[in-house]
Order: C-alpha cells, then structure tokens, then sequence
C-alpha cells in the first residue's frame, strides 16, 4: 500500500478521495457564504447620507458631530459618507441604476430634475419648512420643485462672487468693484497693465467655468433656449455681445492659464498671489487664514456687476433627495427637518463663514454674515441666481449642454480666436443636437 | 505485448460519455468559477451595455427599444465626430510611439549590462503603479502655474515662455499622449524582450559570418522573428487605448474644448452626468463593430504565421 494511502486509512475511516475532498469543500464553502447572505435582522432604523466633500473641512465635522448628536437624541443611527464632488454624478447614478445606496442623496444643482423618478415626494418636509422659516427663495423653488411636486428639500446655495485684490484695484484707482461689467474690463485691464492678471475659468471646471460664463451670458442679453424650453435661442445679438465681451476680458486682462484651469487652479493661483480677481466662492477668502494670511487684508468680494440685461449669478444649490429605494424613509424626512433647524443649520453654515447660504429666507438674517464685513454681501448673492435653462427651467438637457460645457466652449474658441458669428453657429449646433431629444 | 494488446481491445467510447464520464465532471467543476466570473463581470455587463445602446434609456427609466437610432444620431453629433476624430488619433499615434521605442528599448535592454535584472524590474514601474496616481503626478507637473517641467525647460533655456501643456488643445494632446506612451511603453519594451530572447544567437552569428551589419540583421533576422509579438501587442495596446479613460480623465477631462475628448470620456459624461445612459453605451460601443473585425483579421494573419 502506497504511503498516501496508508496515510488515508491510518484514522481508521475509509479513504478520502480527490474528488470527495473538493465536493466537501466546495459544499461547506457555499454554505458559510450562504451565510453571510442572511442579514443580521432589520433592527434599529440607520440612515446613510451621501453628500459632497466641503472644502471648509470644519463644516463636514460639524455634520459628524450633528450626525452622532441626532443618534443620541433619537436613536437612529446616521452616517455621512462625503465623496470628491465630481465623483457625486456616478454614484448617484449607480445608486439609481442599482436600486441600492445611501438613503439621502445630495441633489447638485439640477440634479432633482435629472433623478425625480427616483425620488420620493418631500412636499411634507419642504412645505412645513418653509411655512416655519420665512419661506423658500426663489432658486430653493427651481431646484427642488421638479413638475410641482418637491422632490429635493433644498439645503444650501455656495454663493459664488467675484474674488479680488483690493491692494491691486486700489493702486489703479478704484476704492470698490465697479458695479457694471465694462467697468469691471476696465479695472481688470489696468491690473494687467501693471503686471497683475485676472482668471475666469474657460477649461473643465465644472463649478467655476460655468459659474462665471453663465451670468456674463444672461446680463447682454444672450440666453441658450427659449422661455417655454423648446426651442434654441443662442444664436442672438445679446449672446454675440456677451462672446465679444468675454473675449476681450480674456486678451485684455486675463491669464493664458485659464483654458486648463479645473475648479482648484482659480484658488491656488490667487493664494500664492498671482490672481487678481476671479469669480469663486467664499473658500478662497476662508483657504487664506491658513495658508496666506497677509492676503485676507486685501481680499474682498464683489457681486457679480450688471450688464445691460440686468444682475445675474450662477451658483451651485444643494438639495437634500430621499431615494424610493429607502427603508427608512420616515426617518430621514424627520432627520432632514431636524437638519435645517435654526439651532443645527446656524451652526453649519456658521462654521463656514459664508461658504454656504441658506435658501430658507429665515436665514438671510443669520449671525454668520454678520462675522465679517467682506462676507456680507455674499448673503445679496442668492437673489440674482439663475439656472442653466433661464429664461425656462432647468431642465435635462439645459443639464446636458452645462456638462458638455457648449457654452464654456463657445466662449473658449473666442478667446482662442475664431470669430463670433462662427463659434455662435457651432455652439447652436452643438445645443440643436441636444435639444432634440426626448 | 499485454499491456499493448489490451490497449488494442479497448472499444470506442461514444462522445456523449466523454462529457459524463467522472473525469470531465471534475473538470467542469473545476473551470465552474472561472466560467462564472467570466458571464458575471463580462459577458453579462456586455449584452447589458448592447441592449441599453439600442434603447432610450435614462437614468431610473426603462425606456423603449429604438434599435440603431442612437447610433444614427450620434453620427450628426458635432461633438461625436470630433471624439471619434481625438480617439483616432491618440490611438494611432501612442501605438507608434510605444511599439518604436518599445523595439529599442528592448533591443537595449537585451544587451549585457550591469545590474541588467534591476533595470529592466525597474522599467515596468510605470506599467505598475495605479494610472490614477501616476497621472495625478503628472498633473501636477504639467499644471498651469507650477509646472516642473516648464520650470526645466525654460531654466535650461530650451523654451522662452512656458508651454501651456493643459490650456492649448494642440499641447494637451500632446500631453495625454505622452502620458499614454509613458504608462504603456514597459509593456511594449518586455513583451518585445521575451521576443528577444527567443531568437536563437546562431541565427546572429551566422549573419555576422556572412558580413551582414548590425542594422541588416536587426531588418531580416530580428524584425521577422518579432513579427507575430509585435502583432499581438499591437492589438492588445489597441483595443486597450481606444477604450482609455483615467489618462485623459485625470489630465484634462477631454478639454480644453473638446480637443481631448475620447469615447471613454464622451461617454462618461453622457451617461454617467447627463443621465444618458442609452446614448453613453452607444457611444461606448460605437467602434466595437470595428475592432471585432480587426481582432478576426489579426488573429487570421497570426495563426496563418
């Protein structure tokens, strides 16, 4: 007999074969997986929130800490999972797509329009809210109401301004930011002359790129459809001003930078004291105390200045969507009521120091502008915001072209040199295409 | 004679029992999870991703089946023409460039060199380390502002104002392509070195005799005898490069304008962002047809070889 053999008979049992062996392995490993299929049991109600990545890092500690207050008080278990801001858009499709994920999702901007299907209804959170705190502003309205029903609670606006040097500005004679833009061209140009060059983003930075074309759009006069959606109207005398204004800024006061620019390139240009003057949230002015003190002294914001079509802005608005897939929906419409509470939601955006306004008139008057003079004006900023779609909605495919960036890159080709009539013409096509879709 | 004889004296198994017989059963068993994962992570997402191409489908909707249209409607797509046009020319242009400076590099690296084991681990860094994070190095250095490579190049005189890598579509093509050949040419240089080494040193030796020079044998005996490696790497690098995403992602998320923008990237932001996901899949998709062809021809030529 064989010494393997020998070895199998040794126990006294019969012999072990090749094939018995696997079939006793495999059978016992598909049983401990079963295993692990079975959950634990339902118990106690947990809620996960999937929001965005704040660059004021002070302001996602304070929602941990709310998160673990909330758990006491209430004994639901809350977890914030905070994810790279760019990254929200797939993961927020695959939780559709999937039917799993978190259970709160952060809505950016249109994103309630672009997932109302799988959203709950919220009216029962929205509409108390607002009756309790002075009302919902208007862009609270546009980005939370998708076919008059609430889909997304709104939850903050990060005000975007313009950013500038009041040193620079000062030296060429301006004690305040001009209020119109060819004003601003001007006092951007004399920065130029004297060495100190200005940046608007023209390259794919979602935020930023988009966030300061947009207005200078709407205020000649331009816009990318019409005010019932249906149909493209960029090809018009107020946009071909806004192209011819844009270029000029571009060759006359700004940095050849800006075609590569994403959102972080505007910051870390103007605190290691190369940019004069950009349009970005508060974050530079609050990135400053940290990383380039002597400049929070001659920092200041502006509002976005008129032009001859009026004041407009373009900011990102957060909601707060429940998905259908949700077992704890109930829980999280009393989490999200408990969230925007004067006593929880003062104390967020308080940390953020204008970071983030509320979209609740309740919070116009909140002790956090009142912490600095140069963050108060930022407060002003919710009032002239539009979305991408104005005069209509917003809409999917005003969602669309924003993403393509047909717009940014309608201002880019100017700048690069093309004329206004033929890169007018390319970005209609462009939005044709688009909005003949279903 | 015995054993002989009974072999002879054994009658012919029917074929259905050589798939019944204990042995095969244990070999089945045995390819069962390998043939699993295979129909789970790839064939299932495939079929998934060809029906919802030919489908309206947005993010959350089922949608209705419309065959080709989204393939159609791509076709009158500006911005569709012009991935179609980027993809082609990173493709073609970071194949050359890795399968030329793969040949020498191997042909280096095949030489009698000191610590040669080292260098040539050392060479398949780039292939190694997470693209992710080698191409937010290389963000890094071609930034805008603080480039390190412009730093260089301006302090050694060689440019008199800085290159704007990222800014200009012509430079960020040619950024994403450096990148591109940087991250593949290991592959290229190691697959061709095994080549190498195959070839048999007479062969060599014999051309010398003849008085053929270095150059003449690399032609006639080297270049042959890599042929069918140079093929299937060729191949690989292709398929592999058209479907590209985290080089130009990373670097510049298909702009500035567009000048960058690959079907990975288009499709990414169609579906993924704007919601689109029939539209995302087609574009995705779009060149499949072609590659399958290029794949059967190849191959054909190979075992032909």
């Amino acid at each position: 007999m064989r010494k393997t053999q020998r070895l199998a008979h040794s126990g006294g049992g019969r012999a072990i074969s090749r094939r018995k062996f696997l079939g006793v392995t495999a059978g016992a490993t598909a049983a401990l997986s079963f295993g692990t299929f079975i959950r634990s049991g339902q118990g106690a109600a947990s809620l996960r929130i999937l929001t965005w990545s704040n660059t004021l890092n002070a302001m996602d500690d304070t929602l941990r800490e709310q998160a673990k207050q909330y758990t006491k008080e209430k004994g639901v278990e809350v977890a914030f999972e905070f994810i790279n801001q760019p990254d929200l858009p797939s993961k927020t499709a695959a939780a559709v797509e999937s039917g799993a994920g978190p259970d709160i999702i952060t809505t950016w901007s249109d994103g309630a329009h672009l997932h109302d299907k799988a959203l709950i209804d919220v009216s029962d959170v929205a509409q108390p809210l607002g009756n309790q705190l002075k009302g919902w502003t208007n862009i609270a309205k546009d980005i939370g109401i998708v076919n008059k029903v609430w889909k997304s609670v709104p939850w903050g606006i990060i005000p975007i301004a313009v950013v500038y040097r009041t040193d620079w500005a000062k030296e060429v004679g301006y004690d305040k930011f001009p209020d119109t833009y060819d004003e601003m061209l001007v006092l951007c140009r004399k920065m130029k002359e004297k060495g100190h060059s200005s940046g608007f983003a023209l390259g794919r930075s979602i935020g930023d790129a988009n966030q300061s074309h947009y207005p200078m759009l709407w205020a000649h006069g331009g816009a990318e459809c019409t005010k019932d959606s249906k149909r493209v109207a960029i090809n018009s005398p107020g946009t071909a001003k806004a192209v011819d204004y844009v270029r000029r800024l571009f060759k006359e006061s700004e940095s050849e930078d800006v075609f590569s620019w994403d959102d972080s390139s505007n910051n870390r240009a103007f605190l290691a004291g190369e940019l004069a003057c950009t349009g970005n949230a508060a974050s530079i002015y609050w990135a400053e105390t940290k990383n380039a003190p002597q400049l929070r002294a001659v920092t200041n914001h502006a509002l976005w200045p008129k032009g001859p079509a009026g004041r407009f802005g373009y900011s990102s608005a957060l909601g707060l969507g429940i998905f259908k897939f949700s077992k704890f929906q109930k829980e999280a419409k009393e989490f999200i009521t408990w969230l925007l509470q004067p006593k929880q939601y003062s104390a967020w955006i308080g940390v953020g120091e204008g970071q983030i306004a509320g979209l609740l008139n309740f919070y116009e008057d909140d002790p956090v502008w009142k912490k600095d003079p140069k963050l108060e004006l930022i407060r002003e900023i919710p009032k002239y915001v539009r979305m991408p779609g104005y005069p209509g909605p917003p809409t999917r495919h005003a969602a669309e072209a924003m993403v393509k960036y047909v717009l940014v890159n309608m201002f880019a080709r100017a700048c690069k040199g093309m004329s206004t009539p033929d890169t007018i013409k390319q970005a209609e096509a462009e939005l044709k295409e688009i909005y003949s879709k279903a | 004679m015995a054993a002989i004889a009974h072999a002879e004296r054994l009658p012919a198994r029917p074929w259905v029992s050589r798939f019944t017989k204990p042995e095969a059963l244990t070999g089945y068993f045995l390819i069962s999870p390998a043939v699993f994962l295979m129909l789970v992570l790839l064939a299932y997402p495939f079929v998934l991703a060809v029906w919802i191409s030919m489908t309206d489908r947005v993010l959350g909707e089922p949608g209705k089946f419309i065959w080709f249209q989204n393939f159609f409607k791509l076709l009158q797509d500006p911005l569709f023409r012009e991935t179609v046009w980027n993809s082609f020319i990173y493709t073609i242009t970071t194949v050359f460039f890795k399968m030329f400076l793969g040949v020498i590099l191997a042909l280096l690296l095949n030489q009698e060199i000191p610590s040669r084991n080292l260098i040539r681990g050392a060479i398949l860094l780039p292939w190694i380390v997470p693209t992710s994070l080698s191409v937010l190095t290389w963000l890094w250095m071609f930034d805008s502002l603080f480039s390190i490579v412009n730093y260089i190049l301006l302090g050694l005189g060689l440019i008199s104002r800085k290159v704007p890598w990222l800014g200009d579509p012509f430079w960020a093509m040619v950024s994403v392509i450096i990148v591109n050949t940087w991250r593949g040419l290991p592959f290229f240089a190691i697959s061709f070195l095994a080549g190498l080494m195959t070839i048999p040193r007479e062969l060599y030796e014999a051309a010398e005799v003849d008085g053929a020079l270095r150059f003449r044998q690399f032609w006639h005996i080297t270049l042959p005898l890599l042929q069918p490696i140079i093929a299937v790497v060729v191949l690989f690098s292709t398929i592999w490069t058209f479907a590209d995403f985290q080089i130009v992602y990373i670097l510049t998320h298909g702009g500035p304008i567009n000048a960058t923008q690959i079907f990975a990237t288009m499709a990414y932001d169609v579906a993924l962002v704007a919601g689109r996901i029939g539209e995302g899949s087609a574009i995705s998709l779009f060149l499949f047809p072609a590659l399958l062809v290029v794949i059967i021809l190849m191959l054909k030529y190979l075992r032909r070889e």
